[in-house]
């Protein structure tokens, strides 16, 4: 094996995954034209505007900024990753659709999944916790409320969800 | 017109494990290798070839530069993650200038990628790490392999992404000194959204008795070609009994010792008129910290 292409392996999804990929191939093209992952968007390739956004071992981070050798081993959770196996959907995706929270849908994988890692660190955030956590997702349709809303929303049903356990 | 998805420079690229395999491949590659931890910087600076590189080596996972210790202060590891950093200074009080400042860093999917080192490596004038490390008097452990020095903070940047760091050492430790009693600090920044690049930056550290300033340390980002302190504005601090009045006209000599540009954040008279309003706010809240203390 040469220094230029690298047997990685990934568990995308659930799905474990070896791959040969190239010292400069990004993970945001491993996932989309790779794996076929379109879910994950390509948006200014910068780092700017976190559409690209995927979990690694649970954080979010930027696929557009990411080596994909850099990742070998870990564990990646892309927007196709949220619903249950059997499809049915995770509460913050069904918040985002009764909230109004997606309009275009380009910012919408992103924002579920930075979402998703909130609620799972925090799962009772203020509304300023929770605008400062998707602060560097951005989205050019809603004005944010929707999306503010349904992550409260969830919020209280996870809250709901406790209460009803104790 | 640069097609920013996709990295069409090649390069080699290396894992070492330990901070002997680093050196090693530093000695083989010479200036042909690029260090590269949480890659926030220099992926960007692939893309658009401000940076070129035929070896890339990737220092995140050597485990000997991932810590922070409690030492007289703090000894801080150069590829340890903003996150970590975050999370840890969260509760310590006497170093709520560094937090807000570590915090206040572009958004969580960067805190997750980048490295204090790297933050400081990279040597931007509006790297916001730095004016509150400035404050606390940070210091930086240099190494390569062989000699290692410690370099004051104030006299690690040279320049615009230039810094005393030669071609051969990496940065390996960020040393935070204790603070005294009595002290409050704060940073705050001006951006035009939230997970933006600093406008300015500002940090200040004060040290008080009722409502004499004993000494304050004063340091502003994007307001010059590095990070500084203000020295000259911190000589007038000392000593001084604070009230609305003193801090106005000191801001006005804020105003007039920095020396920032037009670029496209601000121009340079935003900056100035902006400066001195920020340098108030910023005292004050460190102000009341310290009263509180």
């Amino acid at each position: 094996m040469d220094k230029n292409n690298h047997i990685i392996q990934l568990i995308v999804n659930r799905e474990p995954t070896t791959l040969l990929v190239a010292s400069n191939e990004l993970l945001i093209n491993v996932i989309r034209d790779r794996l076929g992952l379109t879910g994950t968007k390509y948006g200014c390739g910068t780092g700017q505007c976190a559409a690209c956004t995927v979990l690694v071992n649970g954080q979010p981070v930027l696929g557009c900024l990411t080596l994909a050798v850099s990742v070998d081993g870990a564990e990646i959770v892309t927007a196709e990753g949220v619903a249950a196996p059997d499809g049915s959907l995770d509460p913050i995706q069904d918040a985002f659709i009764g909230n109004a929270a997606i309009q275009c849908g380009f910012c919408t994988p992103g924002m579920i999944l930075v979402s998703k890692n909130l609620l799972e660190s925090s799962p009772t955030p203020s509304e300023d916790e929770i605008r400062e956590h998707i602060k560097g997702n951005l989205c050019r349709c809603t004005g944010y409320n929707g999306i503010v809303k349904a992550i409260k929303s969830c919020t209280s049903e996870k809250k709901r969800t406790e209460l009803s356990t104790l | 017109m640069v097609n920013t998805k996709i990295l069409t420079s090649d390069f080699n690229y290396h894992k070492p494990n330990n901070l002997t395999e680093v050196f090693k491949l530093i000695t083989e590659y010479g200036t042909g290798a690029r260090l590269i931890a949480g890659g926030t910087d220099v992926i960007p600076g692939l893309k658009y070839e401000r940076i070129s590189t035929k070896h890339l080596i990737n220092i995140a996972d050597v485990q000997e530069l991932r810590y922070i210790k409690e030492d007289q202060g703090f000894r801080i590891g150069a590829t340890t993650k903003l996150i970590d950093i975050k999370k840890f200074f969260a509760d310590k009080k006497e170093y709520s200038g560094f937090y807000e400042a570590i915090s206040s860093i572009a958004k969580i999917q960067i805190l997750n990628m980048g490295t204090l080192g790297g933050n400081l490596c990279t040597a931007s004038p509006a790297a916001d790490s730095a004016p509150a490390l400035l404050t606390f008097e940070a210091k930086v452990v240099l190494s390569n392999g062989k000699n290692q020095r410690e370099v004051a903070i104030n006299n690690f940047f040279t320049g615009v992404q230039q810094t005393v760091k030669k071609d051969d050492e990496i940065m390996t430790e960020i040393i935070i000194p204790p603070v005294a009693d009595q002290v409050g600090s704060s940073f705050r920044r001006m951006v035009r959204v939230a997970a933006d690049i600093s406008k300015i930056s500002c940090a200040i550290l004060v040290n008080r008795s009722k409502n004499i300033c004993h000494s304050a340390k004063v340091a502003m980002g994007a307001v010059a070609t590095t990070p500084i302190r203000l020295y000259q504005v911190e000589e007038m601090l000392i000593n001084q009994s604070i009230d609305e009045k003193i801090l106005t006209n000191i801001g006005k000599v804020v105003s007039e010792v920095i020396q920032p540009i037009t670029d496209i954040r601000s121009t340079e008279n935003y900056r100035k008129q902006v400066a001195a309003v920020l340098f108030k706010d910023v005292f004050q809240i460190a102000w009341q910290k310290a009263g509180v203390q």
